[in-house]
């Protein structure tokens, strides 16, 4: 079926949720930032600074992580036990216990009980892994009815749209949209505009439902295997109504929410809401190890049930095959908070009909796509830019990007190879696996190739730019969108710069800092590398400058595994030669920087060489501001900020791999000592995130993953006029100066400016 | 004198919390006369009030409320879905959160808490422990946090599904918590 690329609002939700096709994330990209976008920022963005306040509260947030992660390792590595005797705490309970091989045995087993009850009526609290299954539809195929009864599953369903969010499913409604839907459906003379008035609408409709039900589902967030207790979180109250009203109830999970014991409940308790909605806890958290033993409720003129019965069923659906995965089983550590999803600039800007497949959203939401369905079902994916917002505030320390930078690798092998490709991979660089990836991946993943070329034939490259069809080439070759500047290659490399500069350049033996000469200043921004070295001259540092070398971070963005791991095992021990000469490194650019910190890990064999990059490294005002410290230096007088020629009133973006590693406050430290006044953003990212934004299919969303960022340096523009524009990454340079039209300064730079 | 000291400091933090949490606090003394006080005031004009027993706190505790004719204790389906407010015990709180622990294995301790529009609930002092978690420790509140089916009641219900922040939802749109000192 053909759909209208023409009107947003023509496509519906659940036509473009299987994104198997490339075509349907292109749709449901135009569909969201068309019609979905303002209240999926606004209720994603307020669940992010409230989980940020929150988790600040925790004063133990970090060791609550580290117990969080070691708990679910050690339950996912016990998974087979820990279900044997999580079936006779159940059974021991008096309750029912079935383990679901598929989705489809999951939702026979189900229904057969509720045909055993005659039932006819049953309330569900919100569960994800129901739609994971698709149980609504089973059961009313089977004739029974289902009254999904958390508000927002009710809108979904009401609507019938996919979940866009894993705790607030309808959060891409406005209320206005919501009062729209209602009036469409519902046959009322209630003006229902206004959150209170749907709300009592939808709980007088639903409390009818509450008393009628034969039966109650709710899902489960953690499951105890010692006692059989489960944990349900919610704020409506229609959890508890659904576990205490009817007699009858069945919980459904994934296998993976099993842990060893109730005493493990209490580190999740905390760290959830926290993580989720940022609240110390929602109104209600149940804790129960069911069938209760309270009394049932007998409906007005209905007989009372003889007793409760509990059904725990526990669905499988490719997790033990996840399990088994050397990547993907790190998905199952998920607790389903959604601090990923609220911390992403695309997943705020888009939600998950854009980013997400037909249940799973997000960063996380590619690897649950997969392996609950299949590898192209998690085509969605591509919209993880692995800016890295979300490690930090995952509550089980994930490495999101990680989990998609492989399922990259994966989509790109599925694709398969051609002659084209091989021939381009090999002039290029890429390992021989690699070769089968899509030429546009080639292209930005051998960044260090082609700035090699751009570099020694500048004013060709650059000149080439300019001719008649060449950004046409460029869009119809590797996918860049003509609307881009491409950046001028530089005549000279930061190499070459550094080399001419031979009267300053010091004895590699002294101890002191060695700079990297990563690709992209290098080949890019050289005159950024040169200021950065003059900075760190200026406080008496001593400052050599590395061979250029390819980092792997361009490689590993585009799935091009094997080629980010030649090049990680190539240029660490050439930085581990200056480690040991006891020189400290310095990274200019934040993305590799990252590398270093983090991603080396994954990449690098385990001879201790990654602890030390990892200690070892840092952003230069980051340890110019250490160095600061430690010597007391007077940075008003070294870098006095008045006599900066661009003004002493400064807006400042950090890098989001930057802010990851915790390099980001420092520059601002340096820069009010010094006499700066400065205004910071507080977006995630600036929506370039690498060569994502350069992409002609992701053009459109990286400008308004922009719009939050130029928006802000309007607002703190409109006291006193136009503030100077800094960043510290290559991408955030290019995203700011394209949607404000204005010159973008590194800090190095402007503290350059103020030398004599 | 250091224990008392800092059970007042909990006391103190509890509340504080709790009307953080949108809940309403009253500390009294512990009296039936007063405790039957404290609730009529808190009901308003409720014509019912659903109660269920207590099993941790003494019932005698509760002996003069249930003097008073609007006090239903074994309600009828009718009457548990149309009543102003419930009366339970709450066998625990929690300092950080302001949150409330009810039993609801026993009796219609559940119901009573959850169906009317106003939700009272009943809590001694001695039992407010400083987190959360605190609940799942063997050496608190005699490890009663380990084998009981229970909620944490913290504030009314909410949403926010419907576009803005609304309270009463599924759930009880208010929550008073009478804190026995």
């Amino acid at each position: 079926m053909a759909i209208s690329v023409f009107n947003p609002a023509d496509i519906s939700p659940r036509q473009v949720a299987n994104k198997s096709e490339k075509k349907a994330l292109l749709d449901a990209i135009r569909m969201t930032l068309g019609v979905q976008s303002a209240a999926v920022r606004r209720n994603t963005q307020t669940f992010n600074r409230n989980r940020y306040v929150a988790t600040g509260l925790l004063a133990d947030y970090n060791e609550l992580k580290d117990r969080a992660r070691q708990i679910k390792e050690q339950s996912i590595a016990n998974l087979p036990q820990l279900l044997r005797q999580l079936e006779e705490s159940v059974h021991a309970n008096g309750g029912h216990f079935y383990l679901a091989k598929t989705a489809a045995d999951a939702n026979e087993y189900i229904r057969e009980v509720l045909l055993r009850h005659k039932a006819k009526l049953v309330v569900k609290g919100k569960s994800i892994t129901s739609e994971e299954t698709k149980l609504n539809h089973a059961l009313e195929a089977a004739g029974i009815s289902v009254a999904e009864t958390d508000l927002a599953e009710f809108i979904l369903q009401v609507a019938d749209e996919q979940p866009s969010h894993i705790i607030a499913p309808a959060l891409h409604y406005s209320r206005e949209r919501i009062t729209a839907l209602f009036k469409r459906t519902f046959t009322t003379d209630l003006p229902l505009d206004s959150g209170e008035e749907l709300t009592k609408f939808a709980r007088e409709k639903l409390r009818e439902q509450f008393i009628a039900a034969d039966a109650g589902i709710s899902g489960a967030n953690l499951i105890a295997a010692d006692s059989g207790s489960i944990m349900l979180v919610e704020s409506e109250g229609n959890i508890r109504m659904t576990t205490t009203l009817p007699p009858l109830h069945i919980a459904i999970a994934g296998i993976e929410k099993v842990v060893p014991s109730r005493t493990d409940f209490g580190v999740f308790l905390e760290l959830l809401p926290a993580s989720g909605t940022g609240q110390p806890l929602t109104s209600y958290v149940s804790i129960l190890h069911p069938p209760l033993k309270a009394p049932t409720f007998a409906a007005p003129g209905k007989e009372a049930a003889n007793g409760r019965e509990f059904h725990l069923v526990l669905i499988d659906n490719g997790r033990s095959r996840m399990r088994d995965d050397p990547v993907l089983h790190e998905a199952l550590y998920c607790i389903r908070c959604s601090a990923c999803l609220n911390s992403c600039a695309n997943f705020e800007t888009v939600g998950g009909h854009a980013f997400g497949g037909e249940t799973y959203s997000g960063g996380i939401g590619g690897s649950w796509e997969a392996g609950t369905g299949t590898l192209s079902n998690a085509r969605f994916s591509e919209l993880c830019t692995a800016c890295s917002r979300c490690v930090p505030n995952c509550p089980v320390r994930i490495d999101i990007p990680w989990l998609n930078e492989n399922l990259r690798q994966r989509m790109n092998q599925a694709q398969g190879s051609s002659p084209v490709k091989f021939l381009f991979g090999g002039m290029t660089g890429s390992a021989p696996e690699d070769c089968v990836a899509p030429l546009q991946k080639q292209f930005f993943g051998n960044y260090d190739a082609f700035g090699k070329w751009g570099t020694r034939f500048a004013s060709l490259a650059n000149a080439s730019m300019h001719l008649p069809g060449s950004r046409s080439v460029m869009q119809s070759a590797f996918g860049i969108d003509r609307r881009r500047a491409l950046p001028a290659f530089p005549k000279k490399t930061w190499e070459r710069l550094y080399d001419e500069e031979k009267g300053a350049k010091q004895s590699p033996l002294q101890p002191g800092v060695v700079m990297l000469a990563d690709v992209f200043t290098n080949y890019g921004s050289p005159e950024r590398g040169m200021a950065a070295i003059h900075v760190l001259r200026a406080i008496g540092l001593d400052v050599m400058l590395s061979p250029a070398m390819p980092d792997g971070r361009a490689a590993m963005s585009q799935g091009m595994m094997e080629t980010a791991r030649r090049q990680a095992r190539a240029i660490a021990p050439m930085l581990r030669r200056y480690l040991d000469d006891g020189r400290k490194i310095v990274v200019l650019e934040p993305s590799v920087l990252a590398m270093l910190r983090f991603d080396f890990k994954h990449l690098l064999d385990g001879d201790g060489t990654q602890a030390l990059l990892a200690q070892n490294s840092f952003e230069p005002l980051e340890y110019l501001w250490e160095v600061a410290k430690q010597q007391r230096l007077d940075l008003a007088q070294t870098f006095p900020a008045s006599r900066c020629p661009h003004g002493t009133r400064l807006f400042y973006h950090s890098h989001c791999q930057q802010r990851t590693c915790n390099s980001a406050s420092q520059t601002v430290e340096v820069l009010r000592a010094a006499g700066f006044d400065v205004v910071t953003s507080s977006v995630e990212c600036c929506g370039m995130a690498g060569s994502f934004g350069y992409k002609r299919d992701y053009y459109e969303l990286s400008m308004a993953v922009g719009e939050d960022l130029f928006a802000q340096v309007r607002r703190a523009d409109q006291e006193g006029g136009p503030r100077t524009l800094v960043a510290s990454g290559t991408s955030c340079h290019e995203q700011l100066s394209a949607g404000m039209g204005r010159q973008v300064f590194h800090p190095a730079e402007l503290l350059m400016s103020t030398l004599k | 004198m250091l224990q008392v000291a800092a059970q007042v400091s909990l006391i103190e933090q509890f509340t504080d919390s709790a009307i953080k949490a949108v809940a309403t606090v009253e500390v009294i003394d512990r009296s039936p006369a007063i405790l039957r006080d404290a609730t009529l005031r808190a009901v308003g004009d409720a014509q019912r009030i659903l109660y269920a027993p207590p099993h941790d706190l003494p019932v005698a505790l509760f002996s003069e409320l249930v003097k008073d004719p609007r006090v239903v204790a074994e309600a009828t389906p009718d009457e548990m879905v149309h009543s102003a407010a419930g009366v339970t015990e709450a066998f625990a709180g929690v300092a950080r959160t302001g949150s409330v622990c009810v039993d609801v294995s026993y009796e219609r301790t559940g119901m009573v808490s959850l169906l009317a529009p106003l939700q009272i609930a009943v809590v001694a002092a001695e039992t407010i422990v400083p987190q959360p978690r605190d609940l799942f420790r063997a050496d608190m509140l005699d490890g009663k946090g380990l084998t009981r089916d229970f909620v944490f009641v913290t504030g009314p219900s909410a949403t926010a599904d419907m576009g803005p922040l609304v309270r009463g939802v599924h759930g009880p749109h208010k929550l008073h918590i009478i804190v026995l000192r």
